[in-house]
């Protein structure tokens, strides 16, 4: 291979979370509909998120994140800056505990997860309340938070595969 | 067990995280977040929502299709086992429609007949324009959906959005080749409306939860409704047409008087945008339609010629 396919390949491969940050967002915004009604739709992109900001800071870059969380604001049409600024915080606390998650047991990641995925749903459900004036009901947010916690063991061992064998291997 | 722990110097550049750019970031997203409090249709902030609309509505229409066949498949199963009796109800419903059909017919010719009389004025005709619903937030608090028709098709905000059962919502964003669309449901959604046989008017509002409820009414004194009665727009404030189908009285609570929607967001699939003129914007200056001069020198009843001037914003 060449030194220019070498490169678009290095290059591929340094994007990738980026990318699949942005398609989570795309599938938060897909006309899914289980079985006649709302459907807890996992948040992708902060598996995403939390799982580079552990075992490979520089592949996701602060910038890539606040974009990824603009795209989600602005395509949900919820405020923006609000999931970009939930998803740096995840980076910012997760990177400064990264000395204790490396090398750890998936178990014991995964419960690092169930905490941050429950306090960024805590702190968008306090912002969204505060936005609409009244306290939001909680149960169909409670449910997609459930749902992103319960798909990170499955996702989280297919983006460990990636990122050892595709991304940082040749 | 499943160990990771490598980490090497790749990626999007050499120091691609510091500490620094991530903290500036985060204050940006807190300010982009406090600015929007004050400022939400800050026009920064509609032109980057339609922006990403339109960036993202060729992708989304290119997965629609596929889910759509799919859901259709899987609720054409469910249909197969329940033949018999949707035969039988739809037979039943036909009936009734049919008698309808007569009465409408009738109808008809007697408003011809009114309609031929000189001092009669035609109220301006509502083009509707056909659209797939390509998205939809699939977030716990925003209830909105994307539809593949914007301004390229004379889509525009604050136009009603209809299904076959009723109003959907209306434009709040409009792209050059997709739109927004605010569900009823939604949080920040207000509708004005009027109860049908009951003398009431009020303001719908979303509550998140599946039924929205109006809130507010036009008089301070607590109002009768019997449930049944049908709800529909008012026309107030002179964005949505008066007299579409929203749903009926559910019961009362509260916090207002629930609505049962006729229309079903879990099936709704295609949509017609309302491109609806109201009489005192097409009668005066179409130029000026934000300042109150057009509502002045037409004949517009009053719920309408009050807030006529907000059709601009």
């Amino acid at each position: 291979m060449g030194h220019r396919g070498e490169s678009l390949l290095r290059f591929l491969k340094a994007t990738t979370p980026s990318a699949l940050g942005l398609i989570g967002v795309i599938i938060l915004a897909l006309p899914v509909r289980f079985f006649g009604g709302f459907a807890p739709t996992p948040i992708l992109p902060l598996v995403v998120v939390f799982f580079w900001s552990i075992y490979g800071p520089n592949y996701l870059p602060s910038l890539s994140i606040f974009f990824i969380g603009l795209a989600q604001d602005l395509l949900t049409g919820g405020p923006p800056g609000l999931w970009a600024g939930v998803y740096l915080l995840t980076q910012f606390v997760v990177m400064s505990q990264r000395p204790y998650f490396i090398g750890r047991e998936q178990q014991v990641v995964w419960l690092g997860f169930v905490f941050a995925a429950a306090s960024a749903g805590l702190i968008v459900w306090l912002v969204m309340s505060l936005m609409a004036g009244v306290l939001l009901p909680v149960r169909e947010h409670a449910l997609q938070i459930a749902a992103t916690i319960a798909i990170y063991p499955l996702i989280g061992s297919g983006f460990g595969r990636l990122h050892r064998r595709v991304i940082v291997e040749a | 067990m499943d160990y990771l722990g490598q980490d090497r110097r790749e990626g999007l550049g050499r120091k691609a995280n510091s500490r620094f750019v991530l903290l500036l970031l985060m204050l940006v997203s807190v300010i982009l977040l406090l600015s929007s409090l004050y400022s939400a249709q800050a026009s920064v902030f509609r032109k980057a929502r339609e922006g990403v609309i339109d960036a993202a509505s060729p992708v989304l229409e290119f997965f629609a299709g596929p889910i759509a066949a799919v859901q259709g498949l899987t609720g054409g199963i469910a249909d197969y086992f329940d033949v018999l009796e949707q035969n039988q109800a739809l037979r039943q419903e036909n009936a009734e429609l049919r008698q309808w059909m007569n009465e409408a017919l009738e109808l008809r010719k007697t408003i011809a007949a009114y309609e031929g009389l000189q001092s009669y004025q035609a109220p301006p005709k509502a083009t509707p324009i056909d659209a797939f619903v390509i998205g939809e937030s699939n977030d716990a608090f925003t209830r909105s959906m994307i539809v593949n028709a914007g301004r390229g098709r004379n889509v525009e905000t604050g136009q009603a959005v209809v299904d076959d059962d009723g109003l959907v919502g209306r434009v709040v964003e409009t792209g050059a080749r997709a739109a927004r669309v605010l569900l009823l449901t939604d949080v920040q959604s207000r509708v004005p409306v009027y109860v049908e046989d009951a003398d009431l008017e009020g303001i719908l509002v979303g509550k998140t939860r599946g039924r929205p409820a109006i809130s507010f009414t036009a008089s301070s004194e607590p109002q009768e409704v019997i449930p049944g009665q049908r709800v529909l727009t008012s026309g107030a404030g002179g964005v949505l047409p008066r007299g579409l189908p929203i749903g009926e009285i559910a019961d009362e609570a509260d916090d207002g008087i629930v609505v049962d929607l006729y229309s079903n967001y879990a099936r709704t699939r295609m949509v017609r945008v309302i491109n609806y003129e109201f009489p005192a914007v097409v009668a005066g200056d179409a130029d000026v339609e934000s300042d109150g001069a057009g509502a002045d020198d037409a004949d517009v009843d009053t719920a309408n010629e009050a807030v006529a001037p907000e059709t601009g914003g």
